[in-house]
Parts: C-alpha cells; structure tokens; sequence
C-alpha cells in the first residue's frame, strides 16, 4: 500500500497535478511514513526526473514549475509545523535585476532549483538592489541569485553586494549570478560567491556553497570556457 | 495606436503567471493537436522542405495568434485581437522600405522561401558588449565590407569611462553617443549615407528616446527596435518606444525572441509560438519589419539542430502565410577566429535565406557573453553565405549543405571555444583580420564551394 501511493505522489509530482500529490501526501502522513522518508522514495525522484526530461526536450519550463508547485502541495502537507526548514536544503531569493524585464532564464534556474529541493522565493524582474537585500533578511535565505541579460543593468548586481557589505551582512548569504550579460570575471570583479554557466550548474553551485561554502574558495565557478 | 493602448486598459485581467504557465502552454499544446502537428519535427532534415507542412504551422500559429493574445505586465490584462482586426493589420503591413542616403542606400523587400532575389544583410555584434575604445574601429571593420548593408551597433561597454546605468542619466548619454559614434565609424570608412539600427545598448526609455534626439539616428535612416519579452508580453516600456518611432515617423522592428524548452515547450510549439508572436506584434505595433527569433533554451543559440528546423518552417510558414517583412538574426556560441563560429554562421543563415527572411542580423559571437569578441570577418562571411544561398540554393540543397556542416560543431555546443577578443584577431591599423582568421575563413569557404555552395561575388 505504501508503495502504491508513494508511485502515486511520484506521479503527481512528475505530472505537475497538486491536488492528486496533496491527497497522497495525505495518505503517506497517516500511514505513518517519515517526511524525510517520502522525500527520498517519491519527491526527490520525481524532481530528479523532471530535470532529466528537461535536458532531453521531453518535458518544457511550464512542467518544471508545474513540478516544483505539486512537490510543494506535497511538502506542505508532509512537513511538521516545527522543524520544516531541515528538510529543505535553503532558501534562494532570486530575481532579475533593475532596468532588466527579461526573466526566461531567471523562471527556468527557479524551476531546476524547487526540483532540486530549494525553497525559492521568485522577486520577478526589473528588481531593485535593496529589494534583494530586505527580501534574503526577511525569509532568513542563504543564497541570493541575481540574474541579468543586458550589460546596463549588470553594474546595479554589485549594489546588491556593496549593500550587504554596509549592513554587514555579507557573511549571511551567498551571493550568485548568471544570465548572457555575465561572465565569471565579472563574478571575481564584483566579489560574488559564484557564477554558473545554465541552470543545471546553477543547482549544482546551490549544493556547492551549501555544503562546504565555508571552505571552497570563492568565486565557485562553472561552466568555464575551454 | 489608441486602439491598442485602450486594450491593455480594458482587456480581461489575467496573473502573470497564469499567462505564461499555464494559459500559453495549454493553448499551444490545444493547437498543435487540432491542426496535427504534434511530433514533426524532423532531426534527419534540420531544414524543412516540406512547404505545406510550414502552411500548416502558419494555420496553427494564426489561430494561436487569435486565442491567445499578449499580455501587458503594467495592467495585468489580456491583449486580445478579433479576426477582422489580425487580418487588417496583416493586409496593412509595408512590404518594402528604402533607407540610407546617396549611394548607400538600402531597400528591404517582402520575401519568400526559394526567393532567388537576396536578403538584406545587416553587420552586426548585436547585443555584444564593446569597450569605448574598440566600438569605432569594429563598427569600421564591419562596414568596410560592401557586402554589409546596414549596421546594428554593438553595447557599449562605458561613457567617457563610466559605466552605463541603466534607467540613470548615463544611460540617456549612451543613447545619443551610440549614434554619433557609429555614424563616424561610417563616415571613416567612406560610407556614410548606410542605414542604421538602433538603439541597441538601450535597455529603457531613457537611452532609447536620446539616440532619436535631433543629432542622433536620423528616423528616415534608421529603424528603431521595440523588443517584447517572451512569452508575447506587451509591457508599456515598449509600446513607449513603439508610440515615439510612428510619431517621428522612423521604420520599426517590432522583435520577439522564443526558446525551445521554454513556454512554448518542443520544437512544435516554437513555430507555432514564432508564427504566433509575429501575427501579435503586427496587430499591435504596426511596424516595418518583424523579428520573431527561436533559440534553444539549453544552449542558447539558433544553430542547433532543434533550432535550424524551427526556425526554417516557421520562417516559411510566415513568408507563405502573409507578406510581412521578417527579420531574422543569427546566434551563435563560439567565439571569433574559430571554424566553429563560421560552421554555426553557415547553417542559420542558409535557414533563415531560402526560408524567406527580408534582412537578417549579423553574428553573435559567444552568445554575447565575452566582451569584445567580435570582428568584422564573421561578418562578411555572414553576408556573403546569406546572399550566395538565396541565389543558388533551393530548400533541398540547404538541407544537404547544413546536413553535412551540422555534424562538425553539434557536440561542441555545451562547451564551444572562446576564440580570440577583436584587438587578438584584427590589425587594429589597418581593420583587416589576422592571418591565422583570415586562413580559416579561406579554409571553411573552400568546404562550402565544395559542399555546393558559390562563393558571393
């Protein structure tokens, strides 16, 4: 039986239908089952998956959020009250940054993130440097993710670190970026802690910094040129 | 005008999210089914020569058009057309304009796939950030080539050495300083009545009104640029822009850019969205010419294989189904003095040439990631293919030729060569390429006159 629904909330999740991961969330809460356990055996496979059949052209942007939004249904349901931040790997503030409306690239990095078990907080576009800095204190984040396409608007990403540094904040979070204006010297220059390529390197520097961030060398980057 | 502007006040409320999320790609997954195009994309034929398959797609794309709409951000409403409003606004477009003065004139024509008369090829860096120092001689190095019609300027990187801001008074400086720069990069290298386009490095209305300034881009020379975000949003920033090109009577570009593994998900969807954005922008921007690109959101390029057969079914499904001039660009990941970028160059312009387009945008060496990698010899070769294919190829014969080049850099794409900066590859004295670039031109040119493809002359 709890094989069925665990195959179940697998599904739901992969199929991005909320109401059906709620109900059998449900179901696997009063059967007893740990949230750490329904984690590991149906949501994190399913998000697994998901980012697989995105690199494959199987599935697009929208199933991804659609995804992330049904695990979420799930996770609300599953988690205690109390203690519910231990089973998400961080919280990311992200958006794209003043003078910037582009956010394709941005909505996808959010997506491959809440597949991969962050819980992100999307500020949209056009986002101004304080906005970043009083939203990542708000919600306690550990990473800010700035994204940017056009190079006019790259300068305002340094105001958000600059910021953090007047408010001497810089050590609470991290601090990433990517988009096509953005290249890794321009991580070194402004003192980012990491610059990834496309977004499947984007989670993969999530789990980077959150791991061992204290003691890898910073900027973290990937998906250098040749 | 008005029309529009009263749409985005009146039309039904949506959230965003709604819209992209969930509204666009159910409608698009809706159309692809009722008009059966759901799994035709073709890997072995990167470019289609199966012209009703592209009616197909124009059908799909246009009835798309109809129930979708746009979505203006600043309201939160829906944009949506009637059938007699998309039809009247597709019979009313401009099929050809002249611009430029004297002898470099330039006249941009409606076109359709097979068309053996040639595109209009426009030298560029687009979206490329350049130093102050090297904006003049690479706007140089681009229009010294005859085969150059018309130029787009690259970003430029700062003011008199600030950085530009953007939406602060040194973006409103770079506006008209984009324009007197290129137009004495022109008036250097002898060709100063070439048309323009701009304003390119302007992310907001600020950068963009100064460059129309008196003493900037001259509106009966230049076509303006008014870009709407994906997926077919309308937000007031760009109708601000679209409202000051009609009111200065300049030619626009009315510009969408979709992504394969985006909102509009397979390569299906993509042609339909491009056919879609098209149709969209006409209805509510009136402009000269209209740019719907497809990339390919894992890579970030038109030159994958996805992306070629996307692009060439959607560029004919648009030149058969209305007589709208399209413009296309060309995108590419590997940077300059590299075969790659010259492989990558080859297969999107002979797409988008026998597909139909009206004038199509130079190179975008590595994805515009590096600064300063760009020169002028990707450009001539960008001209020169774009012409030559238009004139001798049939759609069969492009999909041999990009056939035959595609295998020579697709596994490269994820991790593509940095190539050499402009001062690496250019004699910065005399604007012409180093020899080692100059040996790889000579050498991919000899591949495609093998390959079937004569050079321009």
């Amino acid at each position: 039986m709890l094989s069925e629904y665990l195959e179940k909330l697998k599904v739901a999740v992969i199929e991005g239908n909320a109401e059906q991961a709620r109900e059998a969330a449900i179901a696997l809460k009063e059967a007893g089952m740990s949230p750490l356990e329904i984690v590991n055996a149906a949501i994190k496979p399913a998000m697994d998956e998901m980012g697989k059949r995105y690199e494959r052209l199987e599935v697009f942007l929208p199933d991804l959020v659609l995804a992330g939004e049904a695990a979420q249904e799930a996770l609300n349901v599953i988690l205690p009250k109390e203690g519910a931040e231990s089973l998400i790997k961080a919280k990311v503030v992200i958006g794209t940054i003043y003078g910037d409306i582009h956010d394709i690239g941005k909505n996808i990095v959010a997506a491959m993130l809440s597949a991969n078990g962050y819980k992100v907080i999307d500020l949209g576009n056009d986002v101004p440097a304080e906005k970043f800095v009083e939203v990542a204190k708000k919600e306690s984040a550990k990473i800010i993710g700035i994204s940017c396409l056009l190079t006019p608007s790259m300068y305002y990403m340094r105001d958000v670190i600059k910021r953090l540094e007047e408010e001497n904040l810089r050590k609470n979070f991290y601090v990433i970026i990517g988009g096509a204006a953005v290249y890794p010297e321009w991580a070194k220059e402004i003192g980012a802690d990491g610059w990834a390529k496309d977004a499947e390197r984007a989670v993969e520097l999530c789990d980077m910094l959150v791991e061992k961030g204290e003691e890898v060398p910073k900027p973290i980057i990937l998906g250098e040129w040749r | 005008m008005f029309n529009i502007l009263d749409k985005t006040l009146t039309g039904p409320p949506i959230e965003k999210r709604e819209f992209e999320f969930k509204l666009v790609p159910k409608l698009t997954k809706e159309v692809l089914k009722e008009f059966g195009l759901e799994k035709t994309y073709d890997p072995n034929n990167p470019i289609n020569t199966d012209l009703t398959l592209a009616k197909d797609f124009y059908h799909a794309g246009y009835e798309l058009a109809l129930r979708l709409g746009m979505f203006c951000p600043d309201t939160k409403r829906r944009v949506i057309f009637t059938d007699e409003e998309l039809k009247e606004s597709l019979r009313d477009v401009p099929t050809e304009v002249t611009l430029g003065y004297g002898k470099d004139k330039v006249t941009i024509r409606s076109r359709v796939p097979e068309d053996g008369k040639p595109p209009v090829a426009e030298g560029s860096a687009l979206g490329l950030s350049v130093s102050e120092e090297y904006f003049i001689p690479l706007c140089m190095a681009i229009a010294q080539y005859k085969v150059i019609d018309i130029i787009l300027a690259p970003t430029l990187d700062m003011i008199n050495g600030r950085e530009i801001r953007a939406r602060t008074p040194y973006e409103t400086i770079m506006g008209m300083y984009e324009a007197k720069y290129v137009k004495e990069a022109l008036r250097r290298i002898g060709r100063p009545g070439m048309p323009l386009h701009g304003v390119e490095g302007a992310p907001t209305e600020y950068g963009y009104f100064s460059g129309f300034l008196w003493g900037g881009f001259e509106p009966d020379r230049t076509i303006g640029i008014a870009l709407i975000p994906e997926p077919i949003s309308l937000p007031y920033q760009i109708l601000h822009r679209t409202v000051v090109n009609h009111l200065i009577g300049s030619p626009l570009e009315a510009g969408h850019m979709l992504s394969i593994g985006g909102y509009f998900g397979p390569p299906e969807g993509a042609v339909v969205g491009a056919v879609a954005a098209q149709i969209l922008q006409v209805a509510s921007m009136f402009p000269t010419v209209v740019e719907s690109t497809i990339l390919d959101a894992r890579y970030s390029v038109n030159t994958n294989r996805e992306a070629l057969w996307a692009t060439s079914t959607s560029m004919q499904a648009r030149t058969l189904g209305n007589k709208v001039m399209n413009l296309g660009i060309t995108s590419q990941i590997s940077g300059p003095c590299t075969d790659m970028l010259l492989y990558e160059t080859t297969t999107i312009a002979i797409a988008d040439s026998v597909s139909g387009v009206a004038i199509e945008i130079g190179t975008r060496p590595t994805g515009c990631r590096y600064k300063n990698y760009a020169s002028g010899l990707e450009n001539k070769f960008f001209a020169e293919v774009l012409k030559s294919s238009a004139k001798h190829l049939k759609l069969s014969d492009a999909n041999e030729i990009v056939k035959a080049i595609l295998p020579k850099y697709e596994d490269k794409l994820k991790n593509p060569p940095k190539g050499k900066s402009f001062p690496e590859c250019t004699d910065l004295k005399t604007l012409q390429p180093a020899r080692e670039w100059l040996e790889i031109y000579e050498r991919v040119w000899k591949e495609l006159e093998d390959l079937g493809l004569p050079r321009w002359k």
